[in-house]
């Protein structure tokens, strides 16, 4: 994709739910302060399952639907699978940062992209416990709504009047990176001038854990990227979003411009369902770089996809190396997955929620539960503390099973 | 209006996100909010809390909120008084 350099992509607002909050300040504030959500937690498929089980994972905890109706002005019940509801509420905030709540500009030429790993799940295994465990014919009228990928973004549409392009989009881990990316396609070529996007994920049910143990990726104890005697990702539930909005646009209408999106690079491995490619991340991360006009004297904070599994933060390293040569150590190196766990389709979206607040501030958050180095993870990590950065530029990487890439560059904002 | 009706017309309420204000006998189904598919969803919610079914042309011919209300408390009512 190349961007029209006249037209340049502010993000004026962002909204984050996930275990470290819920706003996306309440998110940056856990993170600065190295404050993880990740826990055990346990999980009872009931009667008709097998015993209950232990597991590591990120969870939202508290009440998001209650304070959402109140902001909303009107009852939600249980009208929405959690998927649904956690991205509605990252939407609300996003827009209402942005000043855009009840704006006619969303009426027309404002587009809504969101990326989901998966789907409704809690309602989906509700529906065929239903069916399998209680042998119950009937199930409830409305799953198909609540299950369906499209559910969050038909959802927001309803709720805020947007009546410009409106989907969902899915590509495991790299999901809402690509919602990021579809939704600046939409400025860029003129389309659209405003364009909310992100993810949302909620899988942390009894029986999709299971699935997820099966391939033998998670972690018993914590997420511990780039670390030595790392043991796997873990499992968290969330959702992140942003305004896009073209630069012009915004600066006419006086909105906040929290950064500027201005590089995208996507690409897909062709090699295996799990296992990462060297060439795939490189080829991303490059492009993202080059279209971003990255340069040498420029500082990067990169935001790792940094799932805390042997494999990925051994390529992911390996990348950072072959993309930067001989400045790799110069760039200062997060993953905060290891406070957040990993949001799988919403990932990218909470990263760069969490990154753009980090080259605001001038701030690192830590790398959470290393144990101590890995020499084939060499690179700056940023641990123990936070730590004050001159980078204005991030780079926010998302690497996904089934080869799928993308890697976002993002600045802070300059006239 | 019996402890039975006031307790429906809550279910109703809860399940379809519509106004109780707005649930009263002669109001229309297009008065009340409640369109086919809250309708479906509202039977459902009364056959899982209250043991019951119900046909699904049961409400083919109602007119108003009141007989929908009549329809549910009929079903609750019998199987209430039906030997267990």
């Amino acid at each position: 994709m190349t961007t029209d350099p006249g037209r340049r992509i502010a993000v004026t607002g962002v909204g984050a739910v996930c275990a470290l909050g819920h706003t996306a300040a309440d998110t940056w504030a856990a993170a600065r302060d190295g404050r993880g959500g990740i826990a055990r937690h346990r999980f009872d498929p009931g009667s008709n399952g097998p015993d209950a089980h232990t597991t590591a994972v990120a969870l939202v905890h508290g009440d998001v639907v209650g304070p959402l109706e109140a902001a909303l002005g009107r009852r939600l019940g249980h009208s929405l699978d959690p998927f649904a509801m956690l991205a509605l509420a990252v939407s609300h905030e996003a827009l209402s940062q942005a000043g855009l709540l009840a704006s006619p500009s969303l009426e027309r030429r404002t587009a809504v992209v969101l990326g989901h790993g998966f789907a409704g799940i809690h309602s989906l295994e509700a529906a065929y416990e239903r069916f399998y465990g209680q042998k119950a014919a009937k199930l409830h009228p409305v799953t198909v709504p609540k299950v369906m990928v499209s559910a969050p973004v038909s959802a927001i549409a309803m709720n805020f009047s947007i009546k410009g392009p409106v989907f969902a989009v899915s590509s495991a881990c790299s999901s809402s990176g690509h919602a990021i990316a579809q939704g600046a396609s939409f400025i860029a070529s003129g389309q659209c001038d405003i364009a909310l996007v992100g993810g949302s994920e909620a899988i942390a049910t009894p029986g999709c854990l299971r699935a997820w143990e099966g391939l033998q990726a998670m972690t018993p104890t914590t997420c511990r990227p780039f670390s030595a005697g790392r043991d796997g990702m873990a499992i968290g539930e969330g959702g992140a979003s942003m305004v896009l909005e073209a630069a012009d646009h915004a600066l006419a209408r006086g909105a906040p411009i929290l950064g500027e999106l201005c590089g995208i690079g996507l690409s897909s491995d062709a090699f295996h369902w799990t296992q990462p490619s060297l060439e795939g991340a490189v080829s991303a991360m490059t492009m993202a770089c080059e279209q971003a006009g990255v340069t040498g004297a420029d500082s990067v904070l990169i935001s790792t996809h940094g799932t805390g599994t042997p494999l990925n933060d051994r390529n992911e390293a390996a990348a950072i190396h072959a993309v930067f040569g001989a400045n790799a150590k110069r760039h200062p190196v997060i993953a905060t997955k290891s406070a957040h766990g990993h949001l799988i389709g919403a990932a990218t979206a909470l990263q760069g929620v969490i990154g753009l607040q980090a080259i605001g501030a001038g701030l690192a958050p830590p790398v959470l539960g290393w144990l101590g180095p890995d020499p084939e993870c060499d690179l700056d990590l940023v641990l123990g503390e936070a730590r004050p950065i001159e980078a204005e530029v991030l780079l926010l990487n998302a690497f996904a099973f089934g080869g799928l890439n993308t890697s976002l560059v993002f600045r802070r904002w300059r006239h | 209006m019996t402890a039975l009706c006031d307790e429906l017309i809550n279910l109703i309420s809860d399940e379809a996100l519509v106004d109780k204000d707005k649930l009263t006998p002669g109001a229309t189904l297009a008065d009340t909010g409640l369109d086919s598919v809250d309708v479906i969803s509202i039977t459902f919610a009364v056959e899982e809390k209250y043991g019951v079914e119900i046909a699904d042309d049961a409400f083919a011919d109602i007119a108003n909120f009141g007989q929908l209300l009549s329809i549910l408390e009929a079903a609750v009512e019998k199987k209430a008084h039906s030997p267990p």
